[in-house]
């Protein structure tokens, strides 16, 4: 494979792993998150650190990226998850913000807004391949499970899930902190594979990229996010030349998107082993029909 | 010191009060945050900066264009982004998302088409600062607030003024029983866009005088979101108590901590109020009915 | 008395200075069916609100089986033992029937978070119990047959039927009904009335039941009380209500 094919996948398995949680916070239990940011930077500069500093196996910088980023989540979400969608939205750009500033401001440690150069890559492709996918089938088996139903039942109507007896603040707890550990991981993976990062990597751009990326492919969909996640990766890289343009279109493409087919690319369409099977017989029955159609005609 | 501060803190608070009061009418009538109002300041201030540049008006008629632009915008953008949703009954969430979407079109149009460039206003006043003592007050400062001012009472005239005005102020107590006295709410919300457009375009052209103008400048209007936020979404009263308190908070900030953190502050001063006050300063803690 | 359910005793609520609820009080005994009627915006969504924690009182106590439950979290009233429908429908849109039976069986099952990423024998066994449990509630309120279509797309009355079969599902002491026949016509009313009876007793269930139009509860109820503008205006039995001057003249009233 070559080394350019092999940095777009690397890519599209990183910004997956950054969607998935999303995709279970916005698209599934309904609170509107536009700081991914933020956990991205959380967790690119621990596990950095953790490799540089302490020397730790890439493994344990991961896991420790991923574990710091997810237990921020904790103290973020205790004032802000009771908040109303316009303000929960609007404090988490400000946590990305916040720590954008903090990482810029503490320079004997982060190197300030020149980053940290010199990362060692050890993200590797089997590496992203073998975690994207295990987190893919668990955020898949989770958002069909007891506590996934439960998300989804805060996001079609709070007041009614919390008549049928659910958490519900728990239950928004639980997923920002999944989706936490899920961008803490992706950040620490994509340090460790560019090798060098600074806070301008982790701007308000990022968010709304990552974003952008559940609602293209359907906010209700797993298989959506993930799909849309390598497309809109792989997109940019192949049209090189229409890369100024590209977020002129995604812009156009969300107000599209909610104006026209707020469902995204997939609806709540899923991949299963039931809805390939749907696909199959479908199709069968059309030829089918068609054969018979021919025969009358 | 302490004084000079407060001035400061005064003048950034007035254009603050100005965005912020945008937001709010927004909310106040369809209850999501506009997130694209920062983009029609961006695009006012452009107007703004070609009028005098390149058509070479005079600055009156450099903010008449520009707030006449940025008026016409913010009703296309509603009808484009707003209205379709509106007329199905859309989640909140989905006004949001396309206000986000609205916002990303226009800041990367506007780099991709004008650049990514910084571009200066011409000087309309002396640069000199007025000293009272030790005081120094900017003449530019000094305009901006005397603008802001004016804006601002011509705004409150026209809600608490205008038939028109107390038709907003019904809709935004409740939409339904709005129309139901008569007031066609898609007028209502093109009134409402127009006036939120309008302050935009005013609060650009001063944005541009004191700073400069560029394509992402629409973020400095987190602020004036904040700002909204603290006096209480859907308040105009609480938008611009919340804009001065903020404007002093940060001025503060920057003086005696450090002006890298401020922002962090602005933050902090968010999420504090809303924690102690979930409503704002001035909101009212809506309670759903079930 | 017998063993008394819900005690409410002098509730009051007011609303940026209207008051919606007046010094309430109220007693439903075990295994009873009671009722309360009342104009538009009289206060009984209110009540409704207080008792399920929507809304915190101004003033005044819930109990439910001796415990003080005002001011109580909505998902713990709920957990007690209490269960609501709502008078505008509430289900879960984007949810077929059977999942918005399946998400308010959720105490039913007890797997971990954890399993709910990675499915165990134990979750797999739990989900197929809830799932079968589902089925036949569906079953009893006749919806199985429907089970995989969108709740959305249902007919009217058959929503109502499926937010009642969702709030059994949670196996509630107390059932609160609000306005269950709203939108319905009489044919649809009277099955409801039957529906009402039926699942009161195979589930051997306390209801409370607001309502709007004073036929509904007149074949159901055991006892009513009467609210006007937030107060109690009269209490009885059906037949005791329905010749009291003062309420017959707070419906004419309003024009009923």
């Amino acid at each position: 494979m070559s080394p350019y094919l092999q940095g777009i996948l690397i890519l599209a398995g990183i910004n997956v792993l950054a969607v998935l949680g999303l995709s279970l916070l916005t698209g599934f239990t309904g609170s509107f998150c536009f700081g991914q940011a933020g956990f991205l930077t959380i967790g690119a500069y621990v596990a950095t650190l953790l490799t540089m500093e302490l020397h730790v196996p890439f493994a344990v910088a991961l896991l420790g990226g991923a574990l710091f980023s997810a237990l921020v989540s904790i103290p973020l979400g205790l004032p802000t998850l009771k908040l109303k969608g316009d303000y929960f939205a609007i404090a988490t750009l400000g946590f990305a913000e916040a720590t954008r500033l903090i990482v810029e401001n503490l320079e004997k440690i982060t190197g300030g807004s020149r980053g940290i150069p010199g990362i060692p890559t050890k993200t590797s492709l089997p590496i992203v391949l073998v975690l994207a996918v295990v987190a893919s089938i668990c955020i898949r088996f989770y958002v069909v499970s007891r506590h996934g139903r439960n998300c989804v039942a805060i996001r079609e109507d709070e007041t009614a899930a919390q008549a049928i007896g659910i958490n519900t603040f728990r239950y928004k707890q639980i997923s920002f902190f999944i989706n936490a550990a899920l961008a803490g991981l992706a950040g620490g993976l994509l340090s460790h594979y560019v090798g060098f990062i600074q806070p301008a990597m982790f701007g308000i751009q990022k968010s709304t990229e990552l974003i952008v990326m559940v609602i293209f492919g359907g906010m209700h969909s797993v298989t959506g996010a993930i799909l849309a996640a390598i497309i809109l990766t792989a997109l940019p890289e192949v049209l090189r030349a229409a890369a100024a343009w590209r977020l002129v279109a995604y812009g156009a493409v969300v107000v599209l998107i909610m104006v026209t087919r707020p469902q995204g690319l997939l609806g709540n369409w899923e991949l299963s082993r039931e809805s390939l099977m749907a696909i199959w017989n479908g199709l069968k029955s059309r030829f089918s029909k068609k054969a018979v159609g021919v025969d009358h005609g | 010191m302490i004084l000079q501060q407060i001035i400061n803190g005064l003048s950034i608070g007035a254009v603050y009060a100005l965005l912020a009061v945008g937001y709010s009418l927004v909310y106040s009538v369809l209850n999501f945050s506009n997130f694209a109002h920062g983009e029609v300041l961006m695009l006012g201030s452009y107007i703004g900066f070609f009028s005098l540049t390149q058509l070479g008006v005079p600055f009156v008629v450099a903010i008449v264009l520009s707030v006449v632009g940025t008026g016409v915008i913010a009703i296309v953008l509603e009808r484009i982004g707003y209205r379709p949703l509106r007329l199905r009954s859309a989640p909140l969430l989905y006004f949001m998302i396309s206000a986000m979407g609205l916002s990303i079109f226009l800041q990367n149009l506007t780099i991709v088409t004008i650049g990514p460039n910084f571009r200066t206003y011409p000087d309309i006043i002396s640069t000199a600062p007025i000293t009272i003592g030790d005081l120094y007050i900017g003449r530019l400062d000094l305009m901006i607030f005397g603008i802001t001012l004016l804006s601002l009472l011509l705004l409150t005239w026209f809600i608490y003024g205008t038939k028109m005005g107390s038709g907003i102020r019904a809709a935004s107590y409740n939409m339904r029983v709005a129309s139901l006295m008569g007031i066609n709410p898609d007028l209502v919300v093109a009134i409402v866009f127009l006036l939120a457009g309008a302050t935009a375009g005013v609060g650009g052209m001063l944005f541009g005088m004191k700073y400069t103008v560029y394509p992402w400048m629409g973020t400095l209007t987190i602020k004036a979101f904040i700002a909204a936020v603290v006096g209480g979404l859907g308040s105009l009263p609480g938008a611009v108590i919340g804009a001065f308190l903020l404007g002093i908070t940060e001025t503060f900030a920057a003086a005696y901590v450090s002006s890298a953190f401020r922002d962090l502050f602005s933050f902090a001063l968010m999420i504090l109020i809303i924690v102690i006050r979930p409503g704002g300063l001035m909101g009212v803690v809506s309670q759903e009915k079930a | 008395m017998d063993n008394v359910v819900l005690d409410i005793q002098k509730l009051s609520k007011t609303f940026g200075g209207v008051q919606a609820v007046n010094n309430f009080s109220l007693k439903i005994p075990e295994g009873s069916l009671q009722s309360i009627i009342g104009p538009n915006g009289a206060g009984k969504t209110t009540i409704f609100n207080l008792i399920t924690g929507i809304y915190k009182p101004t003033e005044g106590t819930i109990s439910f089986n001796s415990r003080r439950i005002d001011g109580m979290e909505t998902f713990k009233i709920t957990e007690m033992g209490i269960t609501r429908t709502f008078q505008n429908i509430r289900l879960f849109s984007e949810f077929s029937v059977l999942d918005n039976v399946r998400t308010a069986c959720h105490m039913r099952s007890d797997y971990s978070v954890f399993e709910g990423l990675i499915p165990t024998p134990r979750r797999n066994r739990q989900e197929r119990a809830v799932t079968d449990y589902a089925m036949n509630l569906l079953k009893l309120v006749n919806l199985d047959d429907r089970a995989n279509e969108y709740a959305d797309n249902l007919p009217y009355g058959h929503q109502r039927r499926l937010e009642i079969a969702r709030a059994l599902a949670l196996e509630p002491k107390l059932l609160l009904l609000d306005e269950p026949a709203a939108g319905m016509n009489p044919d649809e009313t009277q099955k409801l009335i039957e529906f009402i009876a039926e699942i009161r007793t195979k589930f051997n269930l306390t209801i409370l039941l607001i309502e709007h139009h004073m036929e509904v509860v007149m074949g159901l109820a055991d006892y009513i009380t009467v609210i006007d503008f937030g107060k109690i205006i009269a209490t009885g039995t059906p037949v005791e209500v329905q010749s009291n001057p003062i309420v017959i003249e707070a419906y004419l009233g309003v024009g009923e």
